[in-house]
């Protein structure tokens, strides 16, 4: 297949003064600023096919988010090369914006005050949509996603999940050939994360977009994305299609179950328990060793269970169990 | 699906998308209808206080002061005016202060169309919705009050040199505002530029009655063009005086757009640089 995106080497530092402690300190760093070089992103390499779904993810500060925004074309990097799309994108941000979509999970794209009809009309003029065609897309988008009943309502008063409903069809009115998520599913609750990574996935398997997401949300990266690029300290420390990466890595679930006894004795194969406080059990459990049904069936059948929640465990975990079996 | 340059040109599509951005920006404001109402009773209440004042101190008529060099009330229509044109404008240095600040700004450069052209489009939006309701809300206090109303003429050169020196205000706040790009806050360039206005723009009295070495410095500077000279077409209204300011306001306008453009620019190769 042809490469979406094409990075090379891609590298990005930073260079600041470093404040000195006291008012001594600061006056002195006037004269003799102490320089620093943080190298965020350190030369990583790697393609996307057209119409491939692939995740970014690691740690806060691994250096995804500079990733994504140097292959938006809002950061220049200080080596290396990429083409999205046939563009460079810092030389020809205003070129690529009309075959990129972007999501900014944690910042809107559209007009606060205005109603989610007249933003989309906005953005018309914006990508200069011609008028009838937009017209079949945007109703086609607006029946697809479920947004109709809420486009005369001013963006400002929808809840989050309806907002970044209508936030990914306002990436998608332009017809992209690549979307950039960035955290599309963070604040929103369980039923809005599903509804959302169902839209993501149907809209690109139809459509051939390409999607390139990042989240600290393993859910996504396993609903979503078909290829998982982990990044660490601004390296590249794995990249292969998610179905591997599940098998090795992401087969743990965190059960907390909260009791009417102080402590809850659960002994199965691949369980563990992890400290917590009294009345409150965590459960770390191996789902290639047991099921989750048959703990969550073990843990009623000894009774006096109030609530039990299922979890994922925390992006940091994962990449930590991704380094501990890297460097067995 | 996009257009291609040979169906519209790239300058008349920004042109049609800063046109979406002013209506946009009328509507939202028209739509706030409560907001607007509120800011016209403010104003109203200001002009109240403030003329109340100086038709004191004018029917003092203390020599030596600045209000015996002016017509009867005629200061009382200055102030209307100056205050007018100051209560209508956007606080877009906030706006760009916050963009900035935030990464808000981010979203927008993902889009093929030059945001500050956008964002400023949408704020003169905004500002002509507020410059209708004001303009009305003095006209009717005027009324109200039984004050002597000013000549026709001195009413629309004065609503003119209101309009461009309001769009002037824009691009002088948003000067302040794209100083964040270095400063991250921009409130003490903003007090600085408020201060300028006060003394240089005449919002403290009008520029006339200054001494010479000053009234020569307010009048070459923009701050005059902005505020002061569409007061004193409601003070001494002349024809040849009005095209006068209207000249110099669109040579200030010329002059702080390209201003605008440029730090815009070098904020912007900064940003790309360095990040959020």
């Amino acid at each position: 297949m042809t490469p979406a995106i094409t990075v090379q080497e891609l590298r990005k530092s930073y260079r600041f003064s470093r404040r000195r402690r006291g008012a001594l300190g600061a006056l002195a760093g006037l004269f003799h600023p102490d320089i620093v070089d943080l190298e965020a992103v350190a030369g990583v390499s790697f393609d996307i096919a057209a119409g491939e779904r692939v995740a970014i993810i690691g740690p806060n500060g691994a250096g995804k988010s500079t990733t994504l925004k140097m292959l938006c074309g809002v950061l220049e990097p200080s080596g290396g090369d990429a083409k999205v799309l046939g563009h460079t994108p810092w030389r020809e941000r205003r070129a690529l914006a009309y075959e990129i979509g972007v999501v900014f999970g944690q910042r809107t794209q559209l007009w606060t005050e205005l109603p989610v009809r007249d933003s989309f009309a906005l953005l018309r003029r914006i990508y200069d949509q011609e008028s009838a065609a937009f017209a079949r897309r945007r109703d086609d988008l607006v029946e697809r996603f479920g947004v109709a009943g809420l486009l005369e309502q001013p963006v400002a008063r929808l809840s989050l999940g309806q907002r970044m409903r209508c936030e990914i069809v306002a990436s998608l009115l332009h017809a992209p050939r690549l979307l950039f998520l960035d955290e599309p599913t963070i604040g929103l609750d369980v039923t809005a994360k599903a509804a959302i990574r169902d839209f993501i996935r149907e809209q690109s398997a139809n459509e051939g977009q390409t999607v390139l997401l990042t989240s600290h949300d393993t859910r996504d990266i396993e609903l979503v994305c078909e290829r998982v690029i982990v990044i660490n300290a601004g390296r590249i420390v794995l990249d292969q299609p998610t179905d591997q990466l599940r098998r090795r890595f992401i087969a743990r679930k965190l059960v907390t179950l909260r009791s009417q006894s102080p402590t809850l004795t659960l002994e199965m194969p691949g369980v563990s328990r992890r400290p917590s406080e009294p009345h409150t059990t965590v459960l770390d459990i191996d789902t290639r060793e047991t099921r989750i049904e048959a703990v969550v069936a073990a843990a009623l059948a000894l009774g006096g269970i109030d609530d039990v929640t299922v979890e994922d465990p925390p992006m940091e975990e994962v990449i930590h169990e991704i380094y501990a079996v890297l460097h067995k | 699906m996009r257009s291609t340059p040979s169906f519209t040109s790239e300058r008349t599509a920004d042109l049609a998308a800063m046109a979406a951005a002013y209506r946009a920006g009328l509507a939202s404001a028209l739509a706030a209808w409560p907001v607007l109402l509120g800011r016209a009773i403010f104003y109203g209440v200001c002009l109240m206080v403030l003329v109340s004042f100086w038709d004191k101190v004018a029917a003092a008529r203390l020599p030596g002061t600045l209000a015996t060099r002016l017509p009867p009330g005629g200061l009382g229509v200055y102030i209307g005016v100056t205050e007018w044109i100051t209560l209508s404008i956007p606080a877009v240095q906030l706006r760009l202060e916050d963009d900035i600040r935030s990464g808000a700004l981010e979203p927008h450069l993902l889009r093929p169309k030059p945001y500050l052209a956008q964002m400023l489009a949408g704020e003169a939006g905004a500002m002509s919705a507020r410059l209708a309701m004001l303009g009305a809300a003095g006209l009717a206090l005027l009324i109200v009050t039984g004050r002597a109303m000013p000549a026709p003429f001195a009413l629309v050169s004065a609503g003119v040199l209101g309009v461009v020196g309001a769009t002037m205000g824009l691009l002088l706040y948003t000067l302040v505002g794209l100083t964040a790009f270095w400063l991250r806050r921009v409130l003490p360039v903003l007090l600085i530029m408020q201060k300028l206005i006060f003394i240089l723009g005449g919002l403290f009295a009008p520029i006339s009655l200054y001494p010479g070495w000053l009234h020569t410095l307010a009048a070459a500077s923009p701050f005059a063009a902005h505020l002061g000279f569409a007061g004193q077409a409601v003070l001494a209204p002349s024809l040849e005086g009005f095209e006068q300011a209207l000249a110099a306001q669109t040579v200030w306008l010329v002059v702080l757009g390209g201003a605008a453009a440029l730090i815009w620019r070098a904020g912007l190769t900064k940003l790309l640089k360095t990040g959020i």
